[in-house]
């Protein structure tokens, strides 16, 4: 079997080494990325049937775990790895032709140091090591929203660099806290003696978990860095902002929630932050007219429903917020690559400019319909089954109040439904009707100026609509067969669950 | 006096992070607010090497005889106050770089003017 350190060790070495591949030739390090997340990618779809068969825990330099640093690869932990190396993979052969201006080099080595730092933090099995890989998501995230070097990039680096290090730095006294009461920083270990001191001395350790991840997962009062930072920064790391960064932050908190602390009281806290972040984001998106701060704040939502489902706190309701993991990594991930070409042609990300661009960048438009048909939960697409779990899974609680909740979920897909619609709305169905002349849509509509100067507006380039069309056929093939992914979803919610066997499992 | 002798480093990393949050809560000039990022580090960083230390302790090393491993104190919180250092400088080379470009563009470093993004 191969061991699992690899899928860490090796894009961290690729991503220092892109500097020295730059000496060999410019273009070089371009290719670094997809190579690299390739790589991540095998390796974690061959290491799937090994650990949903029996967990592996792998130490490094001889100290068995809890002395030694360990990584745990459990069916979650396998799971996020996979859909980190596919979303990073697709994203970074996008990004081979769309990234062709500033400091190249640099942007691909931050890359692949983002995307480093992501998948140590869904494998590591030690609380310290969380917080450094969570510091490597976070530091090559400030450079890379920064990347292009504009007014806005530069403004939102800043807002979130302030905001991220103070959320780090909570992170790092709640370690200082557990440390102090415990004397080891291996989760199993923690895990397994969580009992053996009073609760009140673990609620400021998890207040300070939650906040601190909370900064990075951008729940609800705590994601006022986000918008500005997904909407100034490219495309392509919107993409993986949204489809990634974000969403290890909400695995952070599970985390540290179910398997370390296992405080089954505060998950009605939890769905109450879900829901109360699922409707300041929706509710803020449904107001945009910028195309890429819409989809921030929907990212926003996302997460609030994501928090929802893991605070359900059965085993089928955690599936299906880790199903709905995967939906808005691939269907996010999409909708932004989709709408990155078409700023670019257009020069502006304003909604209204957008008219009557389906009919002139089909492949792009019909991608991102089908990446707002599966946020919105559409029956044909990935969405629907995942939604579908969480709605049927908070029923089964059997309370009227998750009743209550389950209405208010409703009201935010409705809303998420609404700003979606108008946008395809304008894709296909504004504009001038066929037929007119392209002279006289000029003076219909003063949107299409930018048009006339710039030309012709052609479609996307191939490097870019093969990612975007790989990654609406899979939303698809898991919106027809979600029983492809029902194994490793349901092994992962025991996992995050059944603490015993993780304590087993790393301990033995 | 005995609370104080006991305590002060708790003491001190406490306010040390509280300082540096009041900072961040009414300063708005980006540099002071980059020191203030820089305070609530140092003072986490106090607070994680005080957890592991002992009055009187010694090193963890076995360097002559004699030398009892109950009156020593904490390598561990040691190696990690290491690495919080290296990446609390690692944010601030960050921070004053971004810091540099934010004046280039706005010419300015009060975060009151700089509004261009919101809502």
């Amino acid at each position: 079997m191969v061991n699992p350190i690899l899928l860490i060790a090796v894009p961290l070495a690729f991503a220092f080494s892109i500097p020295l591949f730059g000496l060999i030739s410019k273009r070089a390090g371009r290719f670094i990325p997809p190579v690299a997340m390739l790589f991540n990618l095998v390796l974690s779809i061959i290491l799937i049937p090994d650990v949903l068969e029996s967990p592996v825990s792998v130490f490094l330099s001889g100290f068995p775990p809890p002395f030694g640093i360990n990584l745990y690869v459990g069916p979650l932990g396998i799971l996020f790895s996979a859909v980190i190396a596919l979303v990073g993979f697709l994203v970074s052969i996008y990004a081979l032709d769309y990234i062709k201006e500033g400091a190249e080099e640099k942007y691909h080595m931050l890359y692949l140091a983002l995307l480093t730092g992501a998948t140590g933090v869904v494998l590591t099995g030690d609380i310290f090591n969380l917080f450094v890989f969570f510091e490597i998501l976070c530091i090559s995230s400030y450079g890379l929203v920064g990347y292009l070097g504009n007014k806005a990039g530069v403004e939102s680096a800043v807002k979130y660099l302030i905001q991220g290090s103070v959320g780090s730095a909570f992170n790092l006294i709640g370690i200082a806290l557990i440390y102090g009461q415990f004397g080891t920083l291996n989760m199993a270990d923690i895990a397994a003696n969580i009992n053996s001191v009073s609760p009140n001395q673990l609620f400021i350790p998890l207040v300070l978990f939650i906040v601190g991840f909370g900064i990075e997962g951008a729940i609800f009062p705590l994601n006022a860095w986000l918008p500005d930072a997904h909407s100034s920064a490219p495309s392509t790391i919107s993409a993986v902002l949204s489809g990634i960064a974000i969403e290890t932050g909400v695995y952070a908190i599970a985390r540290v929630t179910f398997t370390i602390f296992g405080a089954s009281d505060i998950l009605l806290f939890l769905v109450l932050l879900g829901l109360l972040t699922l409707l300041a984001g929706e509710l803020s998106a449904f107001s945009q007219n910028n195309i890429k701060r819409m989809l921030a704040y929907s990212s926003i939502g996302q997460m609030g429903l994501i928090l929802f489902a893991l605070g359900i706190g059965t085993d089928y309701g955690i599936a299906g917020g880790l199903f709905q993991f995967i939906n808005h990594a691939l269907s996010k991930a999409l909708i932004f690559l989709a709408t990155g070409y078409m700023i670019y042609r257009m020069g502006s990300m304003e909604i209204s400019s957008l008219e009557g661009i389906g009919k002139k960048m089909p492949v792009s438009s019909l991608c991102f319909t089908v990446g707002a048909f599966s946020l919105i939960g559409l029956p044909p697409f990935a969405g629907f089954p995942s939604k579908f779990m969480i709605v049927l899974s908070a029923l089964e609680k059997h309370s009227n109040l998750f009743i209550v909740f389950i209405g208010i979920v409703f009201l935010g897909t409705v809303i998420e439904a609404t700003y979606f619609f108008k946008v395809i709305q304008v894709l296909y169905f504004k504009g001038a009707p066929a037929g007119v002349p392209a002279e006289k849509k000029t003076e219909i509509s003063p949107a299409q100026e930018t048009i006339k100067d710039r030309g012709v507006i052609t479609g996307a380039p191939i490097a870019a609509l093969i990612p975007m069309i790989i990654l609406a056929l899979l939303i698809i093939l898991i919106g027809v067969y979600p029983k492809a992914v029902d194994e490793i979803l349901n092994a992962s919610s025991i996992e995050l669950l059944d603490r015993v066997k993780y304590i087993q499992g790393v301990l033995r | 006096m005995n609370f104080l002798t006991d305590y002060i480093y708790y003491i001190g990393a406490c306010g040390l992070i509280l300082i540096g949050l009041y900072i961040l809560l009414t300063k708005h000039n980006l540099i002071k607010i980059i020191i203030g990022i820089s305070i609530i580090d140092t003072g986490v960083n106090l607070l994680i090497i005080s957890i592991g230390y002992k009055n009187d302790g010694t090193a963890p090393i076995f360097s002559r005889p004699g030398l009892i491993a109950e009156n020593m104190v904490d390598p561990t919180v040691q190696a990690l106050v290491l690495t919080a250092i290296v990446i609390g400088v690692a944010v601030l080379a960050m921070a004053l770089t971004l810091a540099i470009r934010l004046y280039q563009h706005y010419g300015t470093l009060d975060m009151r003017k700089i509004k261009e993004q919101r809502w």
